[in-house]
């Protein structure tokens, strides 16, 4: 690709970027939220077109006018969200806009679909109802229908943003056979390390613009998130904790998940003031049910107690106003309304607690505060409080849906995947905010499937697998090895 | 709103098009036809007499369809409400003498009207089944059995038609304002009374929020602490309860009785009238005049020899170009990431 522009109305989306990739190669691209990185990837996929410039492909100027037409030509995109629609299943999934003919021959297909995850290493069970799929088998469908339509040159974004360690290696392990294959693949990622590990080209993009392109073998992390940033950033210290009070104790409770079996089984444990503590697991531990289980959004059996007050028989609502937060897992359906304004998704969710509720109506003074504060406890890049919520980068967005769990006096708030998305510099903003909430009194519970992230800056991490729920001895705290043992009930 | 663009001024152009068309192919000169409608309907206080007394039912049923709309649901069963309403509002004024046989009538209009979509929100909230299904079951359910009591049990026996008897110059809703043949009725009132509280309600209260949250999302609604299931239905039954108003109002101010086939169709140009209205309940008012208008100036050339169809193709037209305008907007919007 050579001299990329690309202009949104009067901002400059990408400056003359160049960026050649290899056959055969991984090459990452990494920066911050809105350096540019998807941009430049949907040029090149045709779901943008370039203001200016041009690309190659192999020996041909190309210029994909849509995705359609960058497919045929075997160029491929998984993006961060994804294209599973959750009413058909895995099969109709893969064939949906590539069916081999008007008459689909569901016994071929099955078995060349059958074939395409062996070579992965994925198992599909393929007439399941895609909305069973966690995010994390989403994303490994959405891989194989790149494969289902032959692409040669692959675009991840944020491919490892859902999964567990394990499988974040065994998926680049998978994508260098395929480049043995001829394949190419272009990751978009902000995960240094997997840049180091598994890739052999980088790419750096700061504000639109490229800033370092070259061998991985001839950079190293620190340089690389200096480039990102452009500052450079220090490591994050632990500072000690020191636990009050137990705010919240769960005693042997169970939640059921989806198909009706014990999801989360018999689990107890108690959180204090003043305390950060992680859950470490693989997706689709039971992690979602607990936290559901404690919002009140989904039946469970066993005690809930916040200090003294039973929980068990409150409303999510109700929940809310004692002092219990979320930070929904899927921003898009949980927890945001993306085509209303940035002030309207401010008090969503806190609509009812004091001063925002005044008499029957909401106080729209107290809104507007609210509003200002949520966009201004982590720097928000925005224009206006009454701009629509979508026009907001996905890190922004988190920014705000993260700030907002800790206004109106939280007491316990459950976070999940907090970070998810969100490059590295914005995610220890979010840390660091959650931290600063604990040294107010709070308690915090999160659910990350970055282990890295956890050992980071937790103060306690749980492991939670099968629905069991273990904590962490401190003997092994910053034993990565023997807590990703833990993760996958390897360690009796 | 701004510059519409060549796309949406081509359609309006077309639509414009379309309309004279179909005046030719009825037979009738454009103009001719134009200064028709502006010399017996727009100019004279007869024809607005009418307009007004059109638009007050429009204006009505618009609202419970927006209503209902604001919390995701399509609610086609308007024209069903209405018309439950007005046969509960009949039966009560015939029945309970003088004065207080207004607001008694009012209040038996809500509830029937309220009642009759009270399973739709039920059957929608707990069971999943589609309001635009059990709507229009309901309609015809309420067309038949209001049918069957104007021929039987509630018929006036000295009648030839399907109908009851007219109730009392008492429970009449009375003018406001009277100049033959100019009548303002008083029922217009509850019309722009039902915006105004429309708006606040929706606008400013917590209520009002957490219906709009269910409507854009339920999932996110639900994440925010809201019972949706119960939004659902009580939203769906106000919105019954005001179709339910209308159909009384009917009663009390303009017909005076109830009659088999009592609604010509006010519920489904009410969809039009809360499309119309667009995010803005205020809106309501300006379309429902406008809807009002053109039921109007139809049925005047009508009396010259164009059908009274006509005014299904203008409404059809405005819908189309409406709807074209501002799913543009949407889509536009939609795509960026």
């Amino acid at each position: 690709m050579r001299a990329i522009t690309k202009i949104f109305g009067n901002v400059i989306a990408l400056d003359n970027v160049d960026l050649t990739v290899q056959t055969g190669h991984i090459h990452a691209i990494v920066g911050e939220n809105g350096a540019g990185k998807t941009t430049l990837m949907k040029v090149l996929y045709g779901a943008h077109s370039a203001t200016t410039g041009e690309y190659k492909l192999g020996e041909n100027s190309q210029r994909f006018k849509n995705p359609e037409a960058a497919i045929a030509a075997g160029v491929g995109m998984v993006s961060q969200h994804y294209a599973i629609i959750p009413e058909l299943t895995c099969l109709q999934n893969l064939l949906l806009g590539a069916e081999p003919g008007l008459v689909i021959n569901q016994a071929q297909a099955i078995e060349r679909a059958e074939q395409l995850a062996t070579q992965m290493g994925f198992k599909f069970n393929w007439n399941q109802n895609a909305e069973e799929l966690s995010p994390g088998q989403a994303q490994k469908l959405e891989i194989l229908k790149l494969l289902w339509r032959n692409a040669k040159i692959l675009i991840l974004d944020e491919p490892t943003a859902m999964l567990a360690p394990e499988d974040a290696d065994l998926l680049y392990a998978k994508l260098h056979e395929l480049t043995q294959t001829g394949a190419t693949v272009l990751v978009v990622t902000h995960r240094l390390p997997d840049v180091m590990e598994h890739c052999d080209e980088v790419t750096v993009l700061r504000g639109g613009k490229l800033i370092y392109t070259g061998p991985v073998s001839q950079t190293n992390p620190t340089e690389l998130a200096e480039k990102m940033i452009g500052i450079s950033m220090t490591e994050h210290s632990p500072t000690q904790s020191s636990p009050g009070d137990t705010i919240l104790t769960v005693k042997n409770a169970t939640v059921k998940g989806e198909k009706g079996e014990d999801a989360v089984k018999n689990i107890s444990f108690e959180l204090k003031s003043g305390e950060l503590v992680g859950i470490a697991g693989v997706d689709g531990n039971g992690q979602r049910e607990l936290f559901h289980a404690l919002m009140g959004l989904k039946p469970s059996a066993g005690e809930f107690l916040l200090s003294d007050q039973n929980l068990s028989s409150l409303s999510t609502q109700q929940r809310i106003q004692v002092g219990i937060r979320l930070v929904a897992e899927d921003r898009h359906d949980e927890a945001v309304i993306e085509r209303w304004t940035i002030a309207e998704n401010a008090i969503l969710g806190l609509q009812r607690t004091p001063g925002i509720l005044k008499g029957k109506s909401i106080d729209r003074a107290q809104q507007t505060n609210l509003a200002n504060t949520v966009t201004q406890l982590f720097p928000t890049r925005f224009d206006h409080i009454n701009q629509p919520f979508r026009d907001l980068s996905g890190g922004n967005q988190q920014k705000v849906v993260v700030a907002r769990a800790l206004q109106q006096d939280p007491k316990v708030i459950l976070a999940f995947q907090p970070t998810r998305g969100i490059d590295l510099y914005v995610a220890d903003l979010v840390y660091q905010g959650l931290i600063k909430a604990t040294r107010e009194g709070a308690t915090v519970l999160v659910v990350s499937f970055d282990l890295d992230e956890l050992m980071t800056y937790c103060d306690r991490i749980l492991v939670m697998n099968h629905g069991v729920l273990k904590e962490v001895p401190n003997s092994l705290r910053s034993d990565r090895q023997a807590i990703g043992r833990m993760m996958v009930g390897a360690d009796e | 709103m701004k510059f519409l663009g060549w796309k949406q001024i081509v359609l309006a152009i077309a639509g414009f098009t379309l309309i004279i068309l179909a005046l030719i192919v009825a037979k009738a000169i454009p103009a001719e036809a134009l200064r028709q409608v502006i010399e017996k309907a727009l100019t004279k206080p007869s024809g607005w007499r009418n307009i007004l007394q059109e638009s007050t039912p429009l204006i009505l049923l618009g609202c419970s369809v927006f209503l209902a709309l604001k919390v995701g649901l399509f609610n086609i069963g308007a024209d069903g409400q209405f018309v439950i309403g007005a046969c509960a509002a009949v039966v009560v004024a015939l029945n309970v003498p003088g004065p207080i046989a207004i607001p008694l009538s009012i209040l038996a209009g809500i509830l029937g009207g309220a009642l009759w979509a009270y399973p739709v929100g039920l059957i929608k909230a707990y069971r999943g089944g589609h309001e635009v299904i059990t709507t229009i079951m309901l309609n015809n359910i309420a067309a038949f059995f209001t049918f069957y009591l104007v021929s039987g049990p509630i018929k006036d026996p000295t009648s030839q038609q399907p109908s009851t008897a007219s109730i009392s110059t008492a429970a009449e809703l009375p003018n406001l304002y009277e100049k033959l043949p100019f009548k303002l009725n008083s029922s217009i009132l509850f019309a722009i009374v039902c915006v105004i509280g429309l708006w606040w309600y929706l606008k400013k209260t917590v209520g009002g929020y957490e219906i709009s949250a269910t409507g854009e999302n339920t999932n996110v609604a639900r994440f925010a602490g809201i019972n949706v299931n119960r939004i659902i239905v009580r939203t769906m039954s106000a919105s019954g309860a005001i179709a339910g108003l209308a159909g009384a109002l009917q009663v009390l101010a303009f017909e005076h009785r109830f009659y088999g086939n009592f609604s010509p169709g006010y519920g489904f140009d009410a969809l039009g009238v809360a499309l119309l209205a667009s995010s803005n309940p205020l809106g309501i008012l300006a379309s429902g005049l406008l809807f009002g208008t053109i039921s109007e100036s139809t049925s005047v050339l009508s009396r010259t020899g164009v059908p009274k169809g006509l005014s299904y193709i203008l409404l059809g037209v405005l819908v189309i170009v409406f709807a074209a305008y501002r799913y543009r907007k949407e889509a536009q919007s939609g795509t960026d990431s």
